[in-house]
This record gives structure tokens, C-alpha cells and sequence, in this order.
């Protein structure tokens, strides 16, 4: 009995034929062209399949007077009709080879998992006369950096799942396709709650102090979008944590509550081997990444520890820096377990700006840690206006041209006008006013 | 350009803020308010009833620019909202404009509800105006709100209202009437009221835009993260897993994924699909239910600030100006034109589920 097959080799996964316009591959050549004919240059007015784009546009402005404007069901960046597509002909060259290293990229992928997860040697390498230790000699930071991307996109994969493969396009089709900058994160969901500081993690139903008593409706049903990343916050809702967040990528995933103090050591002598299959799906399973210095977050003493499992006593083995808090005022340290929302903020303020005069040098190298973060998306996205606080309407208002200074006697309803209305009358014609204020 | 689709004659001079097609069945007329401080109403068909050109048939000056604009309960009868604080009523036979009320910042959306006579304004003041039209003279109602609006849209019974920190609250209308209808008389009326729902927007970005669908089912919002998301009302468990949220006006450029501003939705009237439109310049139809993309028009020679269905289903028109990017201290130079697309008679449908 021969060797049992583990899938195609990385030669027939490249000789597959796939689809221009959505990426898709296909068995043979004829499955393809059929495929085209059908989700791309189907007329969806007659139903009358035609064999180009080119073909389609033709048919719709002589039969049905119509331009064709983007050829249906593509990836959005492959709509054009400029390229004349027939199967795998008129491909151009550059998207075959992007493609193709797709192809490779994600081969290599399931490969390093397989071996992961099996221990086996990779297809061929037994059989080839090279030793089965051969990938024991690869760089061992390459295979773990591998891993690591690999799970990112799992995790990722999963969080998409919520809003991101829904598109009705199909543009999720390929994972590598379009992420947001805040995926990177996403895979630290367990830490999602730290943004509100140390108030939040065991006590996750007060995660969202403005909602706290939210309706049915919302989050719940919606797990995996319901954590977001700082920079989907206002800074209102975390301005006063700064210390807080950042610390909590390089700790492993908040401990049930009753662990709290011991994870300590744990935090900076992480286990080695990052093929430990238990801990996949979390990012900082493999700390020894290069790209990625500051996740062991050595800084994180056991003050900050403290603060961020919200203030419950240090371990005996307390640093200095812990004693300077006895005074500290109850609020802080009963913040989680205040019933009321106030307290709570308050209390998480305050327990971080504490945190955050002890810890100025960590936030320098937080600001460092998030560079290599982003650099392990495969691609970089850039939000064309990126300001999640003010509206591009308000921003405009602000122009000085569009200043409007209102005017206290004009034919107003409401008696009483407000101080700024008087102010602003005050203000010369050429003063920029700020309607927001 | 395609043959189905024409530029009105005599645009805004600046930056459009909103497009509304006339509620009337088989109207075409459409309100645009603008950066011009001047509100345009004009019309698609000419003497005969045809449908050309369009002409501009009023025009009506603010003192500052008007952000928002709504038709009442004729078309003959518009509501305003602009940077001068205030909500206005203009009627279009006489030009008479009206005050209705003033909010202590910009104001930045308005909304007319036929079904309770109610106009209702949202300012960057962090408060709601809630207007009774069948008591002219009344005062309004202020519902303080958590944070500045961003957008509002109503349906026959709901009003929703996207506003920043993610947040949304949508408010029963019936309630609201009946609320404001009691509290009549007194000086400003400032009144606490619980919205029937809370919800955190299930976007992560900033909401640009919220649109009711036309059967009340629910809504879009989109953010200005290139995303849109749409969710049902009904609070029950198998509605909310219902919703969904997809990525679109997005475009790759030397490796980097550039994410455009969702500006603009609006639903069909008949069909009930929707119409986006981004900071990229582009519009797109996508079936909601069938979660499908029906079709991506040409790209638009810029941003597209405003889409609007015609109340009969049969005309779009697209509201094209410079956007407000990023790291630019003013807008982006552009054109502002106003576009009109004579849908065919499926184009707007959805394909149903395959």
C-alpha cells in the first residue's frame, strides 16, 4: 500500500485554473470558463450567457440599450471592463504572479499547521533523500512568525465572520484581502475589556459604561463585533486609562478571577514552544516573536498587574512601587464591585492615572510595540478620513469661511439664549467659530 | 456617459449637504440644501411632463450654510436645517420662511414625519427638537441626547438617530408625539425621554449615515470606515442575528487598501434595496436581503455627499462635491454636480437569494 496522499502538491494547486474576477479556482479550464460565463458575463436582462466582458457590453447596448459599467459579482478591484478575459486568457501577467504567490503563501500555511499538528515532515521530504530534520534547520523564528500570521488570520477569519465576510460581493474571498486596520488587533479579544482599565475584565457585563443597561437588542447577539480595539473608542471612554490598554497585549488573555496574582511570573517567562497546540487562536502564545519585542511587557510590574486586575491587593512579593498606594482611596480599589457606573469610571480613572504616573517609561515602549503589530497584516489599509470623533461636516463648519455668528436678536424662538450665543456676537466678522462649541 | 443619466442644469456653487426627492408619488422634484448657504429646489420634468434636463425652479438664501433639508407635508413646503442654529419652514408658493426653532449649535439633520405631523431637528448641541406642525406656535420639546448627532432617519413609527461614540438610539414616534402633545404650553420643554431602544452602533468607526427601510423592518448605518451594516428593529433574538455588516467603497492602490467614507444611504421606495454612496466617488446597489451587490456605477468625478431615490422608484439622483479627506486643512477641490439616473425597470431589484 502506498503512502497515503495529504492533499495536491503545490504544483497542481498552482496549475489550477482560477477566475480573474473573483479568484476562485477551478478543477479544469472548462468548469472555469463555464463559471465566467455564468456569474460574470451572464446579461442579466435576457439571462443570455455571452463569452467576454467585452462580448457582455456589446449585447446590453445593442439588444437592451445599456451600458455596462462593472462586470457583476467581481472583487471590486477587478470589476474593470478594460481587460478582456476569456477563462485564464488576458490575465495580466502581474495578477497571475500576485496570485500565484497567494497560491504559495497559503500552501506553505497549511503545511507548516499540518506539521504542527501532526508532527509529520513535510510532503516529499522523506521520499526526497533529504533527512525527515529538515525543517528542524529552517529558521525557527520564520516558522513561529508563519504560525503566528497563520493564526491571526483564523482569529481574524472568525471575527470577519461578523462583519466583514457578509459582503455580498464575495470580496472576502481570499483573506487577505482588504483588512481594517483594527483587525490586527483582533485576535485580542480576551483583552477587549482593558481599554476601560481596571475596571473591566472579570466584570465584562459593565464593559460599556454608557450602556450598561443596553437594551436586548445589541451586543450580545454579536460577540465577535462587539470587541473593537482603542481606536474605536472615544477618547472620552478611555482618555483616562492611558497606562491600561497597552499592557494588556503583552499579557496572556484576563485569568479567571481567582487566579489573578499568580500569573505574574507567567507573564514574563512564557512557554517557549509556540506549536503548542492548546493555545492556538491567541496571539500571545508566541511571545518569542521578533517583530514583536515588547509583547513579553517585562515592564508590567506587579503594581500594574495589580491595577489592571482591578486593584485587589498586591501578591506578597509586592514591589516598592505598590506600597506608595496605600493610601489610595477605597472608591479605586471597590471599583469593580460598585454597583454604580459612576464610581466605576471614576474609579478606573483614577486607578490609571496612578497607574499611568508610575508608569511613564512602559507607554514609550508601548508606542513602539504597536508599529510591529500592524506590520503583520499582508496589507496595510489607510482610512481617507480617519477622525472618529468629529464629522467631516463639523470639520468644514470650522472653516472660516462658513463661520456664522449668530445673532441673539434675530427672530428666535427660544427665550432664554444661551452665553455663548452672547459671546458670539461679540466676536469680530473675521473670528473663526467653532459651532461645536 | 451612459444615455439614462443627466446632469441638472444650474448646481450649488459649493459643497452639496443633502438631496431629497420629493415624497409626492410620481413627483420629481428634488430639494438640495448647501454650503452656499441657499437651498435649490429643483424640477426633472419640463412643461410638457417630460423628464429632461431638470431645471432649478427656487432657490432660497440662509444666513449660514444649510446642512439639511426635508420636504413637509406638501412638497410645497420644506424644512430646513443649516449652521445658523436654526430649523426653518420655507413654504415654496410664497417664500415665506419661518423659524421654527433655535438649537444652541449647528443643526444637522431634520426629518418630517407625515404619519405624526411632527418635525423633528438633530443639532450638534447634543439635543432633538422635536416640532408639533399641527400646533403651529407651539413650543418645541428638547430631548437632551448622550452625544452630537450624526445622522437621522424615521420610518411610519420609528425615528432613528446615529450619533457619536458609536452610539444609536431609536425613539417609538407614537411616543414621542404623545409625549410632546402633553407637554404643550410651557416654556422650553425640556423633557428626559427613555428611546425605545439603545444600541451601540455595530460598526467600529464613526457613523456617517443611518436609512430606515421603507417597510420598518429596520436600517443601514454606514461609518466612515468603508463599511455598512444593516440590523433589524426587533429586538428578538433570531432578528438580531439577522444582521450583518459588509465592507465596501474601497479601493487598492499600490498594495495599501484606501477605505472612503460611506456618505450617503438611501432605500428604494419599491424595491427595497438600497443605495450607497463614498468619499470614493462611487454608488453601488446592493440588495440587503439577499445580502448581493446588484450593481456599481461608473465612478462619479468625485465624493458623492448624497443618494436619493424618487418617491416612485424610478430616478436616482446623485449629489457629487469635494469631500473633506484627511490631512487636508480644506476640502478637496472638485466639481459639484448633480446627477439623475433613470433606473430600467429591474435595475434597482434584487436578484433573490441563489
Amino acid at each position: 500500500m502506498g503512502k497515503k496522499r495529504r492533499g495536491p502538491t503545490l504544483e497542481e494547486l498552482l496549475a489550477r485554473p482560477w477566475c480573474y474576477y473573483c479568484e476562485r479556482d477551478f478543477d479544469d479550464l472548462k468548469i472555469l470558463i463555464s463559471h465566467q460565463k455564468a456569474k460574470h458575463f451572464k446579461c442579466e436582462r435576457c439571462g443570455r450567457r455571452l463569452n467576454t466582458a467585452g462580448g457582455l457590453s456589446v449585447h446590453m447596448s445593442q439588444v437592451h440599450k445599456e451600458q455596462l459599467s462593472a462586470v457583476d459579482n467581481a472583487l471590486p478591484n477587478r470589476s474593470s471592463l478594460e481587460v478582456e478575459i476569456f477563462g485564464m486568457e488576458g490575465v495580466p501577467d502581474d495578477i497571475i504572479q500576485t496570485h500565484n504567490q497567494r497560491v504559495v503563501t497559503q500552501f506553505h500555511q497549511a503545511e507548516a499547521e499540518r506539521q504542527a499538528q501532526t508532527g509529520n515532515p513535510p510532503a516529499g521530504s522523506g521520499v526526497g533523500g533529504q533527512p525527515a530534520k529538515r525543517p528542524k534547520l529552517e529558521n525557527v523564528s520564520d516558522l513561529k512568525k508563519r504560525l503566528a500570521e497563520h493564526k491571526a488570520k483564523k482569529a481574524e477569519a472568525r471575527t470577519d465572520g461578523s462583519s466583514g465576510e457578509a459582503t455580498p460581493v464575495g470580496a472576502g474571498q481570499t483573506s487577505t484581502f482588504g483588512q481594517s486596520p483594527t483587525t490586527a488587533t483582533s485576535n485580542l479579544q480576551h483583552t477587549y475589556p482593558q481599554p476601560y482599565g481596571g475596571a473591566g475584565s472579570p466584570y465584562q457585563q459593565t464593559a460599556s459604561p454608557v450602556y450598561q443597561n443596553f437594551s436586548p437588542g445589541g451586543q450580545s447577539q454579536f460577540p465577535p463585533s462587539a470587541q473593537f480595539t482603542p481606536s474605536g473608542y472615544s477618547p472620552q471612554s478611555f482618555q483616562g486609562t492611558p497606562g491600561q490598554p497597552m499592557p494588556a497585549y503583552g499579557t496572556p488573555p484576563p485569568f479567571p478571577q481567582q487566579q489573578q496574582q499568580q500569573p505574574t511570573p507567567q507573564t514574563q517567562t512564557p512557554p517557549q514552544n509556540p506549536a503548542f497546540p492548546q493555545r492556538s487562536g491567541s496571539l500571545p502564545a508566541a511571545p518569542g516573536l521578533p517583530q514583536r519585542p515588547a509583547v513579553g511587557a517585562p515592564q508590567v510590574n506587579a503594581y500594574q498587574l495589580q491595577q489592571m486586575h482591578m486593584g485587589h491587593p498586591a501578591p506578597a512579593t509586592g514591589t516598592p512601587t505598590g506600597v506608595t498606594n496605600g493610601d489610595k482611596p477605597p472608591g479605586a480599589e471597590n471599583a469593580p464591585i460598585s454597583s454604580s457606573v459612576d464610581d466605576l469610571i471614576s474609579g478606573a480613572a483614577k486607578a490609571a492615572d496612578q497607574a499611568a504616573a508610575h508608569v511613564a517609561p512602559p507607554k514609550a515602549a508601548e508606542s513602539t510595540e504597536e508599529k510591529p503589530s500592524k506590520k503583520d497584516k499582508s496589507k496595510q489599509s489607510r482610512l481617507v478620513y480617519s477622525d472618529n470623533e468629529t464629522s467631516p461636516e463639523e470639520k468644514m463648519a470650522r472653516l472660516s469661511r462658513y463661520a456664522f455668528v449668530p445673532n441673539p436678536l434675530g427672530e428666535t424662538v427660544l427665550e432664554a439664549q444661551p452665553p455663548a450665543a452672547v459671546t458670539g456676537a461679540e466676536r469680530g466678522p473675521d473670528t473663526v467659530f467653532d459651532a461645536t462649541d | 456617459m451612459a444615455s439614462n443619466q443627466f446632469i441638472l442644469a444650474s448646481p450649488p456653487t459649493d459643497a452639496i449637504s443633502a438631496l431629497k426627492f420629493s415624497p409626492d408619488p410620481n413627483s420629481t422634484r428634488i430639494a438640495v440644501s448647501s454650503w452656499d448657504k441657499n437651498v435649490y429646489i429643483y424640477e426633472l420634468r419640463d412643461e410638457n411632463g417630460n423628464v429632461g434636463e431638470g431645471k432649478l425652479i427656487q432657490k432660497f438664501e440662509h444666513r449660514a450654510p444649510v446642512l439639511d433639508v426635508c420636504f413637509g407635508a406638501t412638497e410645497d413646503e420644506i424644512y430646513t436645517a443649516g449652521l445658523d442654529w436654526d430649523v426653518r419652514k420655507i413654504d415654496v408658493a410664497t417664500s415665506s420662511q419661518t423659524v421654527l426653532s433655535s438649537h444652541e449649535a449647528g443643526v444637522r439633520s431634520v426629518v418630517y414625519s407625515k404619519e405624526h405631523q411632527l418635525v423633528v431637528s438633530a443639532s450638534w448641541d447634543s439635543t432633538l427638537h422635536v416640532h408639533r406642525i399641527d400646533a403651529p406656535g407651539s413650543i418645541p420639546s428638547i430631548i437632551p441626547l448622550p452625544s452630537k448627532p450624526f445622522s437621522m432617519s424615521l420610518t411610519a413609527t420609528k425615528l432613528v438617530i446615529a450619533m457619536a461614540s458609536r452610539a444609536l438610539h431609536i425613539y417609538d414616534l407614537k411616543a414621542l408625539s404623545l409625549l410632546t402633545a402633553q407637554l404643550d404650553g410651557t416654556t422650553p420643554n425640556k423633557v428626559e425621554v427613555e428611546p425605545w431602544q439603545r444600541r451601540e452602533s455595530s460598526l467600529k468607526f464613526m457613523t456617517r449615515c443611518v436609512a430606515c427601510m421603507p417597510d420598518d423592518a429596520g436600517y443601514a448605518s454606514s461609518s466612515i470606515e468603508g463599511r455598512v451594516a444593516v440590523e433589524w428593529f426587533d429586538p428578538s433574538a433570531e432578528s438580531q442575528a439577522r444582521k450583518y455588516a459588509f465592507k465596501c467603497h474601497r479601493q487598492t492602490a499600490d498594495d495599501v487598501d484606501v477605505v472612503y467614507p460611506v456618505n450617503t444611504l438611501s432605500f428604494h421606495p419599491v424595491h427595497g434595496t438600497f443605495a450607497s454612496g463614498g468619499g470614493d466617488g462611487v454608488v453601488a446597489l446592493w440588495d440587503g436581503i439577499a445580502k448581493r451587490r446588484i450593481r456599481q456605477y461608473q465612478k462619479y468625478p468625485s465624493s458623492v455627499a448624497a443618494v436619493d431615490f424618487s418617491s416612485n422608484g424610478k430616478y436616482l439622483a446623485i449629489a457629487v462635491s469635494p469631500g473633506f479627506e484627511d490631512g487636508k486643512e480644506d476640502m478637496v477641490e472638485g466639481a459639484v454636480s448633480i446627477y439623475v439616473r433613470e433606473l430600467g425597470e429591474t435595475e434597482a431589484k434584487g436578484k433573490g437569494a441563489k
